[in-house]
């Protein structure tokens, strides 16, 4: 998931998605909505017969967000620059969906903790799956192309002793 | 007109919308401006080869430039503008005010003479009163203006005004005027045939400025009465005349709060507030200019001249109100340009396009015209609300902040409005939570939209798309 800085203001929304209608969770509040895009960085939100069109572009990590004719700055905190989640049994799963598009590591290999071990494409953004740790490539379940589900095995470590 | 048009451009403009607009367009030289948009001969080369007859200098650059108008005739060429000869006349402010006064113009009590010795300037500036504004002869875009409050003051000040004349226009002669407090800026605006058929089209109030540089320009002055009016286009009319005024050019005149008028300069070339002269008159400004530069008399008499409602022209800047105006260059990933019944945009920006650092900030007039000066208005408040430029910080925020501002609705201007009213302008806070919200959601959509397919190569997708424009042709 996304994170979004302002400032010192740090937000951790949850997003969840069914076909056009999301429920985005924010603190101790949920908003539900749909979401529509009407072009390239433009979108409509509705709930209620209410309609709110935004418009968003990022470069890097900065996301510039257009809201009720005034623009805010952001940064976006990305798990893909973190650790890969630690799977059980040793094994790394992709953070969110998204489709494999470089496989930078083999069984047998060596890791250093940090090195990136694959490259998953989701939310139009290259994200690189890091090695937790130091290890042993013990096998790699994914080749470029394929679409990575959250909680599928990609590739399993081993730790050296 | 059926006239095409051949751009030129830099090489940091090369993707730039201008070049893309025009029928074709020829490459003059690096981004720096000295080799290109400021080198004669590069341009008289581009004219040549384009096989073009005539030269629109446009705005900014070399269009008051006397050298460039006779470089342009003497390369057997039209210039669409005044001759060298009053470029020169009018660009000299000592001379102008000389030839303002012996003409009747109304000009501030002040010192324009030739004996430019420190001893006579001071005497001058004495004679004058305190305070006292110290001008560049030469000058302009407010460069080495300075206000002298004191006598003590005079000695400093007149060497640093003349330090910066020096270095901004390589001539250091300085005309001396009195200051007058809170005045407002109406200037008139002028065109005159061949034949020396002289008409004003009426004035324009630029009294909305930072640093001497408008900002919010609008026409007619909210500040003038009728008969001030006539009075105003009549010593502009008069102004063009001593000068030998041919094509479009601007009278320039400071309004006092006892409504007094006096003549400040003439700018010898098309505005960049031009638009809203269009707006309340319905005539093409620049169709005027070729058609006198093709030696035509003016295509309407004073008669014919009316202006009807009211129009606002807000300068869009890529600079950081919050930051001292800092010019803030950059990419624009994302643009949304206002349209709409009354509403007319002037830009240079493409999505896509580099703001660049070599030449001035000025990205786009959003222009608005109303029945009234309320309608304008209003038009102006909603045409910005819909004008979206992500990727450079722009002073949209204090536009806006102008443009909703009582005293503004009320129409009470003056040069030091934004200093008055606007110095401290609220800095963007963080997006209320729905909005971050809805941009987590955004963010999170994969697939769908077509931005998709150049995702890889780009870490900003959206930025890599060419330009677009929400509600065109509504």
């Amino acid at each position: 998931m996304t994170r979004l800085r302002c400032g010192d203001e740090l937000f951790d929304p949850v997003v969840r998605e069914k076909g056009h209608a999301f429920e985005v969770t924010l603190g101790e509040r949920t908003y539900r909505f749909s979401l529509a895009a009407e072009g390239p960085g433009v979108f409509v939100l509705r709930e209620a017969g209410r309609a709110v069109r935004f418009h968003v572009a990022r470069k890097g990590t900065a996301v510039s967000l257009f809201w009720a004719g005034r623009v805010y700055e952001l940064t976006e905190e990305r798990e893909g620059t973190h650790p890969a989640r630690r799977h059980e049994g040793g094994a790394l799963e992709a953070p969110m969906p998204g489709r494999v598009v470089a496989v930078r590591a083999e069984p047998g290999q060596h890791v250093k903790k940090g090195e990136e071990l694959l490259v998953v494409e989701a939310m139009k953004m290259e994200n690189a799956l890091r090695a937790p740790r130091d290890g042993v490539v013990r096998a790699v379940h994914v080749s470029a192309g394929e679409m990575a589900a959250p909680g599928r095995a990609l590739v399993e470590l081993e730790t050296e002793e | 007109m059926g006239i095409p048009t051949v751009a030129v451009f830099s090489e940091a403009d090369r993707g730039a919308r201008h070049v893309a607009e025009a029928d074709e367009a020829v490459a003059i030289g690096p981004a720096e401006a000295l080799q290109s948009y400021l080198s004669i001969d590069a341009l008289i080369d581009a004219a040549r080869r384009s096989g073009a007859d005539a030269v629109h200098p446009g705005y900014g650059f070399l269009s008051e430039k006397g050298g460039f108008a006779d470089a342009v005739r003497d390369a057997g060429l039209t210039f669409v503008g005044p001759p060298g000869d009053v470029h020169r006349r009018m660009g000299d402010k000592k001379a102008a005010r000389q030839l303002m006064a012996a003409a009747g113009v109304p000009v501030l009590p002040g010192y324009g003479g030739d004996d430019q010795s420190d001893t006579r300037l001071r005497a001058e500036a004495e004679a004058v009163g305190w305070p006292v504004m110290l001008k560049p002869s030469r000058g302009g875009g407010g460069k080495g203006m300075r206000v002298v409050r004191r006598s003590e003051d005079f000695a400093p000040e007149l060497a640093a005004s003349r330090r910066e004349a020096r270095a901004a226009f390589g001539d250091d002669a300085m005309v001396i005027e009195r200051f007058v407090k809170r005045p407002r800026h109406v200037e008139v605006q002028v065109v005159a045939d061949r034949e020396g058929r002289t008409l004003a089209l009426g004035e324009r109030e630029c009294s909305v400025q930072r640093r001497h540089q408008k900002v919010v320009e609008e026409a007619p002055s909210p500040a003038l009465s009728p008969a001030q009016r006539a009075e105003l286009c009549e010593a502009g009319m008069a102004a063009a005349r001593a000068a030998s005024y041919v094509n479009a050019g601007t009278v320039e005149f400071l309004l006092a709060p006892d409504g007094g008028f006096s003549f400040l300069e003439m700018n010898t070339r098309l505005q960049v507030e031009h638009p809203v002269t269009e707006a309340v008159t319905g005539i093409d400004l620049v169709r005027v200019q070729l058609e006198v530069a093709a030696g035509r008399p003016l295509p309407f008499v004073a008669g014919d001249v009316v202006s009807r409602g009211h129009a606002l022209e807000c300068r869009l800047y890529a600079e950081d109100p919050e930051r001292d105006d800092l010019p803030s260059p950059g990419r624009i990933l994302h643009l949304s340009e206002p349209a709409g019944p009354g509403i007319r945009v002037d830009s240079g920006l493409a999505t896509g396009s580099e703001v660049t650092v070599h030449y001035d900030p000025l990205l786009a007039k959003v222009v608005t015209w109303g029945f009234d000066r309320r309608e304008a208005t209003e038009r102006m408040r909603d045409a910005l609300r819909r004008t979206v430029v992500l990727g450079v910080v722009t002073n949209l925020a204090r536009l806006r902040a102008i443009v909703e501002h009582p005293a503004f609705e009320a129409g009470q201007l003056h040069t030091g409005f934004i200093d008055e009213h606007l110095r401290e302008l609220s800095r963007a806070p963080c997006p209320p939570p729905e909005a971050v919200a809805a941009l987590a959601a955004a963010l999170s959509r994969s697939g769908g939209d077509s931005s998709r397919g150049s995702a890889r190569a780009v870490p900003d997708p959206w930025g890599a798309l060419g330009p677009w424009r929400l509600g065109e042709g509504a």
